[in-house]
């Protein structure tokens, strides 16, 4: 139990304390499991059979099914118009309010941020019939218009955070330096904040944007026979049991979850790389 | 990827000259005007505090006599008719099924939350301990499955469990026969711990993460052992992230919905289900208005408690992810 290597070292090159015993294991077990679900999903979806799970060779015909059934596509692009409206609000009120909300008194804004980020703690099944009965209240109809103003509401919280995270990043010195150099309130703006902010946003806007789409409960309560979004519409598939066509939209929603994680953390990892 | 909402549960020092706490901070360079933070602030109160106002102001009405919807007639039936049952002679009797459910909620919500907490917490501190681009390699893998679909998770069960699916080929190759899994409470409890895990990784993890593990060294160098290195070191480093985890797990689990329908087959009903039911078939949208309220207390009561912890411990407890 001696020092082996120079005391200077900043990061020990073999932490002793690496490995707990068992530990390894559970960290594994809990990778794997994790992965096996999607894994065997993903290898379902290219099965050439009739029945979900009998595999009768590969085949990519229930992705050429899945991508020209008229009803799910206009599902698709009901889901992609609420989500293109949700994230573009959300991403510009979170961004405004992102630059704004130190300048409100300490309370308020810890009042403020408890109120934008109650979504991420309220379970989604209290919030969605609230909202129902809300807005029947204010006079308004399940459908496009009410689906669109409740996704705005819950992804703010999530295009605002990686933007705080950024703003918090970047630290004051730049604006000071800017303003001291004579740049007006709109040209830091515009020349400074923004740009900077730029990865922050990015990923700000693709979680909403996630979020929007992938969202079933509040969706549910919120749709019209004219404006059913793909959640909604897969989960009544879902109900009637396994079958091939899921699998493969099962494995498209996958895509797209892998792809906006992926940008969202290479903006963010760019980020902590350029700050290091 | 970081998700951060904020508890408002750490201390604030007071301001000590008086006059600047009438006015609002002042402005710093890069900042814009409060104004700015009104469009969100609108959002949020129209569709998040609006709602849950109305709700509670539902739950105290009474149920129009067909139909769904409420007519506005002061009432405590809704909460009554949780505990209580009328019959057709106006007796009154205690009725436990509806409190059943909200002990069935409650346990496999806190089951989730504590099978989640033994797989996380190895999970987070062995992902806190590799190199650098190992440890970026891994939270995005535990990050993806976080952000896929709620549904697509969940289905990705029903394969699995299905009497043609995986495991119960392998039992019927075995000889054991086929096994009846999906449509079960155990499906249902599975597909919750499935869903929830990485919300509890990721604010373990994160509050690990700047941990510089030498001094965890310096202590196994002094003659700990390493169970004691973890529970006198590690473990109160990660505590907030615990605390944070829990409720990221316990609440959306007490809640949840989609799981118990698609895998449990709606055989063993949650507070969730039961609220979606009033608003749906049964058309009582006061008693379901009593249930929400009943869960938004729940989640005041965990609120509170972790002020207090975050109080007590001096430790600022972030619900991030």
């Amino acid at each position: 139990m001696s020092s082996t290597s120079a005391p200077t070292r900043r990061v020990p090159k073999s932490l002793r304390l690496r490995e707990f015993p068992g530990f390894g294991a559970i960290a594994v077990f809990a990778l794997v499991f994790l992965y096996v679900p999607i894994v065997i999903t993903t290898i379902y979806s290219f099965n050439d059979g009739d029945s979900a799970l009998i595999w009768k060779g590969f085949s990519l015909r229930w992705f050429e099914s899945v991508l020209t059934n008229a009803n799910l596509i206009n599902s698709v692009m009901i889901s992609l118009q609420i989500a293109v409206v949700a994230t573009f609000f959300a991403t510009t009120f979170a961004i405004l309010f992102a630059l704004a909300v130190e300048r409100l008194r300490a309370k308020g804004s810890s009042i403020a941020l408890g109120i934008l980020s109650a979504p991420l703690v309220i379970p989604e099944i209290v919030l969605a019939v609230a909202t129902l009965g809300f807005i029947r209240i204010i006079g308004l109809q399940p459908g496009m218009l009410a689906l669109m103003l409740a996704h705005i509401s819950f992804c703010i919280p999530f295009a605002l955070m990686p933007i705080r995270a950024r703003l918090r990043g970047i630290g004051g010195t730049y604006f000071e330096a800017a303003t001291d150099l004579g740049a007006s309130a709109w040209q830091v703006a515009r020349r400074i904040t923004l740009p900077l902010l730029v990865p922050g946003i990015i990923s700000g806007a693709l979680l909403a944007f996630v979020i929007s789409l992938d969202d079933f409960i509040i969706s549910n309560f919120l749709s019209s026979s004219g404006a059913t979004p793909l959640p909604v519409y897969l989960f009544s598939m879902i109900r009637r049991g396994a079958s091939p066509a899921v699998n493969a939209i099962a494995v498209l929603l996958l895509v797209i979850a892998i792809l906006v994680t992926t940008i969202a953390y290479l903006q963010t990892h760019r980020r902590s790389k350029k700050n290091a | 990827m970081t998700r951060t909402g904020t508890v408002e549960a750490e201390k604030r020092i007071p301001d000590p000259s008086p006059a600047r706490i009438k006015r609002r901070n002042p402005k710093r360079p890069g900042q814009i005007g409060w104004l700015g933070s009104v469009p969100a602030l609108i959002i949020g109160l129209l569709f998040t505090v609006g709602p849950l106002i109305i709700i509670v102001i539902f739950s105290f009405l009474s149920r129009p006599k067909t139909g769904g919807g409420v007519i506005y007639d002061f009432s405590l039936e809704a909460y009554r008719s949780f505990l209580v049952q009328v019959d057709f002679l106006g007796n009154t009797t205690f009725d436990p099924r509806y409190l059943a459910v909200f002990g069935d909620s409650l346990v496999q919500a806190s089951v989730t939350s504590v099978v989640c907490l033994v797989l996380a917490f190895p999970l987070a501190l062995w992902m806190a301990t590799r190199k650098p681009r190992m440890q970026n390699v891994l939270v995005l893998l535990v990050t993806i499955p976080f952000w896929t679909n709620l549904l697509v998770r969940t289905y990705a069960w029903m394969l699995i469990l299905n009497e043609n699916g995986i495991v119960n080929t392998f039992t019927k190759a075995v000889g054991i026969g086929s096994v009846d899994l999906l449509y079960t409470p155990f499906a249902s409890q599975l597909g919750l711990i499935y869903t929830f895990l990485p919300f509890m990784v990721l604010p373990i993890y994160s509050s690990l993460a700047g941990f510089d593990f030498r001094l965890a060294e310096a202590a196994y160098d002094l003659g700990a052992k390493k169970m004691a290195v973890v529970r006198r070191i590690i473990l109160p480093i990660a505590t907030p992230g615990i605390v944070s985890g829990l409720l990221l797990v316990f609440m959306p689990a007490f809640g949840s919905y989609v799981q118990p329908v698609l895998l449990g087959g709606g055989k063993l009903l949650l507070i969730g289900n039961l609220i979606a039911a009033q608003f749906g078939a049964s058309r009582n949208w006061p008693f379901g208005a009593a249930l929400s309220v009943i869960v938004l207390v729940m989640l005041m009561l965990t609120l509170m408690l972790i002020a207090f912890y975050s109080r007590r411990s001096g430790r600022k407890v972030e619900i991030s992810l």
